[in-house]
């Protein structure tokens, strides 16, 4: 799997609109996806093989020599599905909006930045008419209220950053989605790359790789009118935000699991930590993790050891998991 | 006096939980020194001298006493890990090299007895006899204390 692609695409509402640009614009890349995987999140999903379109779009992939998968997703949202995508054991997960056309080059550009200690990279999303070209923007978490977004405008030199959206390549298996996030996933890929970039990888926003965004008022999360929902994530958002200088520590578990914990909590850096045997590793609640996070799952530690495939002792399992 | 904590956590579902000993009773009757048994309420007597539901202090202190201990893959083990007292754990289908500490003697029969998947719910792990030492074995470490 080194450094093999695949390119994730998670889709709902646009199947005979923008969809089958994407794929497209896909399929036409220089350097080739080693695979196209296809999460269909639509209320009323349809087999596609028969329409005219697709099926000719099917076969320009075989063609190509290009795996590629079409999954009926759980309508839990976006989110639920980029996280399978990321938990797939690809070492590199391209996602790409249902309504983005990548530029045939995207792929080979975003790939060549890459190297170890690169977490996420994205090139320009832009949405036709141009609004936000030559605002200077530091793509920094701080200025997350009052700047726009680094990929919304033509970017011209590499850029280290905090956090990206919407279309980028990232390092697969490194950190979750937080599945917390209703189903409009409001803020998830900018949770996603901050979370990357905690974890110590770089987060870069790079020239010469644009991505046509073809905004449309339905589908995608546009399809989600329920203002609660979107309140309800940035809410989750603020609270991440708010512990960003920490080292969040979640241990929803046994006994033996905080005592083994317990050796490990000195290495951490500036930890807040969330336990249930607070009389082993002092802490506050785990109602009040998940209260603060929405979904806990991501400081699972069986979990992790199980993703990674684990051989090692439960102790340097939460030494890769917490210390950076 | 020897300590032992025969017994992991109950699973949720009620069930035997796959990683206790099955010969705690020969093992016992092999055993020529006074024995304390340690675990919470509920749990089925082995010995005489039971101490269920001790606060974790409590155990510290009784930990401090015991010449050394024998016991499953449980919170016990870490615990007495923990205070830096050296003991005996009985492994069947879980893995002494994700949740054993070295400084314990780690008695396991064959690492072709592992349960396949060892971050699942133990409650799906089968319910196994042949996967454990003889009781014997486990005398003969205790002993090298």
């Amino acid at each position: 799997m080194q450094d093999k692609v695949l390119c994730s695409i998670s889709t709902r509402g646009r199947y005979f609109t923008t969809l089958p640009l994407a794929i497209s614009a896909v399929i036409q890349q220089t350097r080739p996806v080693d695979k196209l995987v296809i999460f269909d999140d639509n209320d009323d999903a349809q087999d596609l093989r028969s329409d005219p379109v697709y099926v000719q779009l099917f076969q320009m992939l075989e063609i190509k020599g290009i795996a590629w998968e079409w999954l009926w997703a759980d309508k839990k949202g976006q989110h639920h599905n980029h996280q399978s995508a990321n938990t797939m054991g690809w070492t590199w997960v391209w996602r790409v909006d249902d309504d983005n056309i990548p530029e045939p080059t995207v792929l080979e550009t975003l790939l060549a930045w890459t190297n170890d200690r690169v977490g996420a990279v994205g090139g320009a999303v832009l949405t036709p008419p141009l609004q936000f070209e030559n605002i200077k923007v530091t793509g920094s978490i701080d200025r997350i209220y009052d700047e726009p977004n680094i990929q919304w405008a033509t970017i011209t030199h590499c850029q280290s950053v905090d956090h990206l959206h919407c279309s980028f390549l990232y390092r697969a298996g490194q950190h979750d989605y937080n599945l917390g996030l209703s189903r409009v996933a409001h803020r998830e890929e900018t949770l996603f790359t901050y979370g990357l970039k905690q974890r110590g990888y770089e987060i870069l926003a790079v020239p010469d790789a644009v991505t046509w965004h073809l905004k449309s008022p339905s589908g995608g999360i546009r399809s989600e009118d329920n203002h609660e929902l979107y309140q309800q994530d940035e809410e989750i958002f603020r609270n991440t935000l708010y512990l960003r200088h920490h080292t969040i520590v979640v241990l929803n578990n046994g006994m033996g699991d905080h005592l083994v914990f317990k050796r490990v909590l000195p290495d951490i850096d500036n930890p807040v930590v969330f336990s249930c045997y607070p009389e082993i590793v002092p802490g506050r609640s785990i109602r009040e993790a998940k209260d603060l996070f929405g979904d806990i799952e991501q400081f699972n530690i069986y979990r992790k050891m199980d993703q990674w495939k684990w051989t090692a002792s439960l102790e340097d399992a939460y030494r890769k998991l917490y210390c950076r | 006096m020897i300590i032992i904590s025969p017994y992991a956590k109950a699973l949720p579902n009620g069930g035997v939980n796959p990683k206790n000993y099955p010969f705690w009773s020969e093992l016992i009757s092999m055993i020529s020194e006074p024995i304390v048994q340690v675990g919470v309420h509920g749990e089925q007597p082995l010995v005489d001298d039971l101490r269920f539901g001790l606060s974790l202090p409590d155990l510290a202190v009784l930990i401090a006493q015991c010449r050394t201990w024998i016991s499953c893959d449980s919170f016990f083990q870490h615990y007495c890990w923990d205070l830096g007292k050296p003991g005996i754990v009985l492994w069947g289908q879980s893995d002494p090299n994700i949740y054993g500490h070295h400084s314990n003697i780690n008695l396991l029969k064959d690492r072709s007895y592992l349960y396949h998947n060892q971050f699942l719910s133990w409650d799906l792990m089968p319910l196994r006899t042949d996967c454990w030492v003889e009781p014997q074995t486990v005398l003969t470490a205790l002993q090298r204390f």
